[in-house]
């Protein structure tokens, strides 16, 4: 064996394609002949579309014009996948008779090109019926409020519960010494991406096919979606991402808009493109995030945690997006964290509100957990006149107490919480810089596990969720001794890619420069349900590439042992030559010997492919500590983060400055939560209020500090590399953990840091209100 | 609508091509020149990613019109390389894993490359550079490597 490949930071494969501007993002298709969409949104909250007249459009020269009756005509509904008991709603319709979020595509324009398509568009002449709108949770809950959907009676969805019976965490609570109770709001948050969402979708009648090149985390859940919605076969429709430029969740799913563009190539017989802009981005594409909790932790005298609770109210928006409540079901059932808790439980209710609907972004729950246990936790330390970082050890699962069963039936299953916690505390404690004058300094650590490498099928096939776990991959070793890999997950600019490759060269014994990885083509890539969501790509991939590779490796060296006539024991890969002790044949000729079919050891076999199936015995919980340390200007409320350390446990590392920039990156979009980000709507109409990126503030270079990332590795034994995953991890902590050192900082204000983004006008008021502020 | 033709030098090529008056410059070069190295990310001025020089200056593609380039040069990302060798900044920026998805890439190496025109220090160009880009992956922290260290390589070198 050659270098250790699997944990060697190599340079990413795919870098300097990038870097030469030779991306091939899905609006980087030559799209010559093309036709182009534009959507025809509603201008409205909720209302009955009584008009829609294309005469004028038309007229002006676009090629297509579909209104609501047109799709209902020629479409079925896109299937849901994760729902909430007592949902209703169980698919998600394309034609929109009844409008309930402004947005909300009611048809389309095609032409031949999008500024003549926009301008079609001004052309269609619609009327709408208003209807009473309702924006905000609490507004949606309220006696008498507007419904959504008047037919159920109510705008609650559905509601779970998991964990201890409620009366019992109840009795638990009334009874404690001690208890905390607040209400916490994360707000709703758009994913983002740089590149945002766009398909080309290609029609060919005489063969009756699809091909759909989209900017997407699921080419299969995409093919699925697609045929359903255009009643075609599984068969006839093929699904391609190209580079995708960044994702975090908001391309985990079909969107109706997408679904649209693919009946519009349909209808026209060819081909059709959409390219959604930035402002239909940031209003009119799935958001994630938008809860409120009410949570009460109950503490002894000593600090130790005898009950939690949490009543998780989740913002779906207008119907259930695909994830549909997935997230807020999650927020439920990851509540307890790293701790032990007599009792804990979570109570989940699903509400509809006259808003874009909400679903998967990085993090999935996770970091709306994180954000109530580890501020309820900062806070009931300050009350008890406790050191945070003690009252968390005293609480906190230790290393052999692992495996655990948390209330809500997760089991985590390896790691060390209390070490990560002290060091990123000792790492805190190191650069602790004083307040002066009128700006005050404050430092907190926190503590989160996630759940990683999301499988196996049997649980999600209990949790009622339609979704496959398992991961498949294929090697396959060509005939001029080149190495493919295919696998199902797919790169949206993680470098999982070069992830994979290593771990396919080290378990083969070749170098990584004979290695290329395919991915995202339903034509030629293993079937992958979830993908590359849920921390999972190397976990899971990974693991069916580590079998894969090893068996392609022991055929590879049997071929070469028959072909040498000598034992297997007696063969060496040695570069790129097999010897053994009187003759040697090249890795090449073996490969060109094998696919000839000649002097095969098993004569079943003779494809150089090795297809591996993997499907985990269980979650794999990564975990992290995260330290942060902040400065608050009394006069302006302006919260600078000063240094940010994250000490992380995702087991083996494949590549660990991939790994750090995942950690860095997520870490950024957490600070985003904390601080910056928010979807904004107007109350009385419900028109989205951050529609350009001046309004909807992401992380500048500036707002991110130079982050100090440490590793702990406590492999897996749940996968055969060892690996945990780490692409949402970062994400989940730095909203608490900035909040905290708020708290710590300014004490005053600490039972009031219950609502993010922590914006200077929300801080200035809270320290106006303590009587602080200039 | 009245079309006008346009003659503008873009990486070293002259071309004359006849555009719509509302056609911007980062579709002009998307979609009539096939330079898709330059990338739209926010249509608005604010994310960076569609910069390019215009007669060496950093510009916006997305808020100059094609027509306005009339008798003009410009500069992509393609421009780069130099015999197909990644230059300075696109290897500091590999080597520092200042890029995840690549989107918002050129438009930063675009501000690059003019910051070496400019001939700012390397203690400028860290704030400079980045404060007229959004990156959604890194986390800016490999950016930063990549640019210190870029322009102190330069620095060095003179």
């Amino acid at each position: 064996m050659s270098e250790r490949l699997i944990g060697a930071s190599v340079p990413r494969l795919h870098d300097e394609r990038l870097l030469r501007g030779d991306g091939h993002y899905v609006d980087d298709i030559d799209a010559i002949g093309a036709l182009h969409v534009a959507f025809v949104r509603s201008p409205v909250a909720h209302g009955h579309v009584t008009r829609f007249d294309a005469t004028a459009a038309l007229r002006a020269g676009a090629a297509l014009v579909l209104g609501p009756d047109d799709i209902a005509r020629l479409t079925g509904p896109l299937p849901t996948i994760w729902r909430i008991p007592g949902q209703h709603l169980g698919e998600v319709e394309l034609a929109a008779h009844t409008v309930r979020y402004v947005g909300q595509p009611i048809g389309l324009v095609v032409a031949r090109d999008r500024a003549s398509a926009e301008d079609a568009v001004e052309l269609v002449e619609i009327e709408i019926d208003p209807l009473p709108q309702v924006i905000g949770i609490d507004a949606a809950l309220a006696d008498g409020a507007p419904l959504v959907y008047p037919e159920i009676g109510t705008n609650v969805a559905g509601e779970i519960h998991f964990g201890a019976p409620v009366e019992d965490v109840d009795k638990a609570v009334t009874d404690a010494p001690h208890v905390v109770e607040r209400v916490f709001d994360v707000q709703r948050i758009c994913h983002s991406p740089m590149e945002p969402h766009g398909l080309l979708a290609e029609w060919v009648p005489s063969v009756g096919s699809m091909t759909v090149w989209i900017s997407t985390q699921v080419p299969h859940v995409v093919r699925t979606g697609v045929a359903a919605g255009l009643r075609l076969r599984a068969d006839q429709v093929r699904v391609v991402a190209p580079d995708v430029g960044g994702a975090f969740g908001g391309k985990a799913v079909l969107s109706v808009d997408e679904t649209l563009v693919c009946l519009a190539a349909k209808v026209v017989g060819g081909r059709v493109k959409w390219i959604e802009d930035r402002r239909e981005n940031l209003t009119a594409s799935y958001q994630g995030r938008g809860q409120r909790a009410h949570a009460r932790l109950a503490l002894d005298a000593d600090g130790r945690f005898l009950a939690l609770h949490t009543w998780i109210k989740g913002d779906l928006g207008a119907y259930p997006s695909q994830a549909g409540s997935g997230p807020f079901q999650v927020a439920g059932l990851t509540v307890e964290g790293p701790y032990r808790f007599e009792l804990a439980a979570a109570t989940v209710t699903a509400v509809y509100t006259n808003t874009v609907p909400t679903g998967a972004y990085r993090g999935y729950g996770m970091q709306e957990s994180s954000w109530i246990r580890e501020r309820l936790i900062d806070d009931a330390a300050r009350e008890l006149g406790l050191d945070p970082v003690e009252l968390r050890l005293r609480n906190m699962i230790s290393p052999r107490e692992l495996p655990h069963t948390t209330h809500t039936f997760l089991t985590y299953d390896s790691g060390d919480y209390p070490e990560a916690l002290r060091r990123a505390a000792e790492l805190a404690g190191q650069r602790r810089k004083p307040s002066t004058g009128r700006i005050r300094r404050g430092v907190a650590v926190t503590s989160a596990v996630e759940v990683t490498g999301f499988a196996p099928s049997a649980l999600l096939e209990m949790f009622a969720i339609d979704m496959a776990g398992w991961e498949s991959a294929r090697v396959r070793v060509n005939e001029d001794g080149t190495v493919t890999v295919f696998a199902g997950v797919i790169s949206i600019g993680q470098g999982v890619e070069t992830a994979l490759a290593q771990i396919v060269a080290e378990q083969m014994g070749v170098p990584l420069d004979w290695v290329s990885v395919q991915l995202g083509d339903t034509a030629t890539s293993p079937y992958s349900n979830l993908t590359s969501q849920a921390s999972r790509s190397v976990t899971l991939a990974g693991g069916a590439l580590m079998h894969a590779g090893e068996r392609m490796r022991a055929r590879m060296h049997a071929l070469a042992a028959a072909h040498l006539g000598v034992a297997v024991e007696d063969v060496k890969l040695d570069g790129a030559v097999f010897r053994s002790s009187e003759r040697e044949t090249t890795w090449r000729e073996v490969a060109h010997r094998g696919w000839m079919g000649w002097g095969r050891p098993d004569p079943d076999r003779i494809q150089l492919e090795e297809v591996v199936d993997f499907d985990p015995p269980a979650i794999t919980f990564a975990h992290a500590a995260h330290g942060a340390a902040v400065a608050v200007d009394l006069d302006t409320g302006t919260v600078t983060v000063e240094d940010y350390w994250s000490v992380n446990d995702s087991g083996v590392l494949v590549n660990p400055r991939i790994a750090d920039g995942q950690i860095v990156g997520g870490i950024a979009q957490g600070l985003g939560i904390a601080l910056h980000e928010q979807v904004l709507f107007d109350d009385a109409t419900g028109a989205p209020l951050t529609t350009t990126f001046a309004d909807y503030h992401l992380p500048r270079s500036k707002d991110v500090p130079d982050v100090v990332v440490e590793h702990r590795v406590t492999p897996s034994a749940h996968n055969p590399g060892g690996f945990k995953g780490l692409g949402e991890g970062g994400t989940m902590l730095p909203p608490a953990t900035v909040a905290n050192a708020v708290a710590n900082a300014v004490p005053e204000i600490a039972g009031s840091l219950t609502v993010t983004p922590l914006t200077p006008q929300r801080v200035w008021e809270l320290l106006s209100d303590a009587g602080l502020a200039g | 609508m009245a079309h006008k033709e346009i003659t503008v030098t873009v990486n070293g090529v002259t071309s004359t091509r006849t555009v719509e008056p509302r056609t911007l410059l980062s579709d002009f070069l998307r979609h009539d020149l096939r330079l898709t190295g330059t990338h739209v990310g926010c249509e608005h001025g604010v994310c960076g990613s569609c910069t390019v020089l215009l007669d060496g200056a950093a510009v916006r593609a997305c808020l100059v019109l094609a027509a306005q380039v009339d008798g003009h040069t410009v500069e992509t990302v393609e421009s780069l390389a130099d015999e197909g060798r990644l230059c300075g900044a696109q290897r500091a920026v590999m080597e520092e894993h200042g890029l995840q998805c690549g989107f918002c890439t050129p438009g930063i190496l675009m501000s690059m490359a003019a910051a070496e025109r400019d001939e700012q220090t390397a203690d400028e160009v860290v704030s400079t550079v980045l404060q007229g880009h959004v990156c959604r992956c890194t986390g800016y922290l490999g950016l930063r490597a990549a640019i210190e260290r870029h322009f102190r390589e330069r620095e060095a070198a003179r």
